[in-house]
């Protein structure tokens, strides 16, 4: 059976070689004693990179990957979305909100992706789980975590 | 016996009261974070990674032995009560430990595998007690080409040989080697693949490749396949411990099961999966009691558990004499050594005879502090199972990302430890192997580093890989691995 992702990925993976390949290029070759310089890999990986990408190819045109598990249920959108929208949240929080705030909501989003309703329980916990780690690491482990927006309640011990 | 001298001096370093308290830190934390459904020995490891940073190198990495063997236990509980195997070693597991559990006989599954994990750990302790300091003297007199085809047979069997598909095994792996590249070249200072990112600049983390790959990968891969699916957790009633004749038939099986998984643990076969699955085997073909089995034969726990000790007590071998990893877990292990500029191998023996030794002799504590904890806390690990998917997801997730931006307090690695979380569910859901990739970031720029220190001195004559005894013997044994099998399937459609 032919699929689109296998396609996809397939040639997605010469194109990853012929990258890699263009990237190596512009490395020196000269490399002292050796003979080899710090392109010699790259360009061997490049190599794999692009015949494994065709190998791949060879199989998606030709009745598929071999010998693959299928996954039976459909893809739902939305989980994924609210599970990557955490993500990004927490992305573009943490260096100014700080480490408490940008957990707390990538925890709440990341439960609503997973079928919470309780949007109130999960930021209670999500409050206390952050807060106990922040502390934790901070105090107990001498690990630097951003205090952020929190720094007056938190103390200055984190950056 | 000088190796028993240096045991002792090692014992001296594991029981001083704070690696003491490292160690049991470390037991249980990788025991909590092994029992949760869907975290494997590789993510616990990944996750708690972090934990260590300001440690000295020696408490943090006897803590790190006790995650390896907490995780590695605590994979098993979840096995025997909830079915969803959280790693592949322990599916052997599975078949006979949560039918015991369904029959209400959860209590004697935990004890013999708790039991089997300790007489397996310690005696496989104690066989790498006495194996390490010959394969140093082996290694002592390996040089860089050899090195370099040591590392290419690892390769090979990790990612072609074992696994589904050879080709997705070698693209993952080939992917792993790539990010390997990403960052300044240890020889020349020349910048590879950076892009003037400086974050990129100190090359790919192992614990955000592993942790995109292990959680975020899971995570998104669970929400948009599987949040609707529901497990049931068997309940843990009666007593705990082990009848006459359950110890009776859990001697042999933890012995044999020791016997098998050590040896396999040592060479490069990925891990627990196999020997797991050949004590299971072999102790189906030995039982007294063979229409027990499918529906809760305690030697079909008993065996599989020890073995998975077993093998993961032998993983270490080649970690610390050689610094090869053979499994995910052992990379990211070795991660850990390298963040402390510490490269494991022969001349570790020597340099850090202290270290070393005391992360040996910390393996026999944490074996005791294994059994003494797990079984009297096994209530709390019950509890632990009974999480909800959705706080427990954002909970890993909460710590996944903490993990990956403490490296640089920097949102770039964040950004890429989402690259990464949808790879591992690119690669999760077209069913690509996860593990080479992670041996192919860690073992890569080693094996680069070997392949061209070899061509240094031959003055660049690449013969110097097949007239060398060593690697010639090496190179010879991974080539007939990856023609054997389509030798085996050319003859028999001609015979047939």
């Amino acid at each position: 059976m032919r699929s689109a992702a296998e396609i996809a990925l397939s040639l997605g993976t010469v194109a990853l070689g012929v990258g890699i390949a263009a990237v190596t290029a512009t490395l020196p070759a000269e490399g002292g004693y050796a003979g080899i310089g710090p392109n010699f890999i790259p360009a061997v990986v490049a190599a794999g990179v692009i015949l494994l990408g065709i190998w791949l190819s060879f199989e998606a045109f030709s009745g598929g990957w071999r010998k693959r598990t299928e996954s039976v249920d459909a893809f739902q959108p939305s989980p994924f979305v609210w599970v990557s929208g955490g993500l990004f949240a927490h992305m573009a929080l943490i260096g100014w909100a700080g480490f408490v705030i940008a957990g707390t909501v990538l925890f709440v989003c990341v439960a609503r992706g997973f079928g919470s309703r309780r949007i109130a329980r999960d930021l209670a916990i999500a409050l206390v789980f952050t807060l106990g780690i922040y502390f934790f690491f901070v105090k107990l482990l001498n690990v630097g975590l951003p205090a952020g927006w929190l720094a007056p309640i938190l103390g200055g011990a984190g950056i | 016996m000088e190796a028993l001298n240096a045991l002792l001096a090692g014992f001296a370093v594991a029981l001083q009261p704070m690696n003491l308290m490292w160690g049991f830190i470390g037991v249980t934390l990788g025991t909590f974070v092994g029992v949760l459904p869907g975290v494997g020995p590789a993510l616990t490891v990944a996750m708690l990674l972090p934990l260590t940073v300001k440690l000295d190198p020696t408490g943090a990495l006897i803590m790190f032995a006790g995650i390896y063997y907490g995780a590695m236990f605590g994979g098993s509980t979840t096995t025997i009560l909830l079915n969803t195997p959280g790693e592949s070693a322990s599916i052997a597991t599975a078949l006979e430990g949560n039918r015991m559990a369904k029959a209400g006989r959860a209590g004697p599954a935990l004890a013999t595998s708790a039991l089997g994990s300790f007489v397996a750990g310690t005696i496989a302790t104690i066989l790498l007690t006495l194996l390490a300091p010959l394969v140093v003297d082996l290694a002592l007199k390996f040089g860089p080409a050899d090195y370099f085809a040591l590392m290419v047979f690892a390769f090979i069997t990790v990612a072609a040989v074992l696994g589904n598909s050879t080709v997705r095994g070698l693209t993952s792996l080939f992917l792993g080697l790539f990010l390997g590249l990403i960052g300044i070249d240890s020889q020349t200072g020349q910048a590879r693949f950076a892009f003037g990112v400086p974050e990129l600049l100190d090359g790919v983390d192992v614990v955000v490749l592993a942790v995109g790959l292990f959680a975020v990968g899971e995570a998104l891969y669970v929400a948009a396949y599987e949040s609707r699916l529901g497990a049931t957790i068997e309940k843990v009633k009666g007593s705990l411990l082990m009848s006459a004749a359950d110890w009776k038939r859990s001697w042999p099986a933890w012995l044999r099961a020791t016997a098998i998984g050590f040896p396999f643990g040592t060479i490069p076969a990925g891990g627990s999966e196999i020997p797991t699955f050949l004590s299971y085997a072999t102790e189906k073909k030995l039982t007294k009691h063979p229409e027990e089995f499918g529906h809760g034969a305690i030697e079909g726990v008993a065996g599989p558990e020890a073995a998975n000790n077993a093998s993961a007590t032998g993983v270490l071998v080649p970690l610390l004499t050689l610094g090869i990893p053979t499994s995910a877990t052992a990379a990211i292990l070795l991660g850990a050594f390298q963040n402390y500029g510490l490269q494991p191998g022969p001349l570790l023996f020597e340099s850090q005879k202290d270290l070393v030794w005391g992360l040996i002799a910390s393996l026999y504590v944490g074996n005791i502090i294994l059994l003494i904890l797990n079984l009297p806390l096994i209530g709390i690990w019950v509890k632990v199972l009974e999480i909800p998917k959705d706080l427990l997801y954002a909970g890993i997730l909460v710590f996944a990302t903490l993990g990956a931006y403490s490296l640089h307090q920097s949102w770039i690695d964040l950004a890429t430890l989402y690259v990464f979380g949808l790879l591992g569910f690119a690669m999760r859901r077209w069913d690509i192997p996860v593990g080479p990739a992670v041996i192919g970031l860690i073992l890569g720029p080693l094996a680069e580093t070997q392949f061209r220190r070899a061509l240094s001195i031959s003055q660049g004559d690449a013969s110097v890989f097949v007239t060398q005894p060593i690697s010639a013997t090496l190179l010879a044994i991974t080539a007939l691995l990856l023609i054997a099998p389509w030798l085996v399937r050319k003859f028999r459609s001609t015979s047939s």
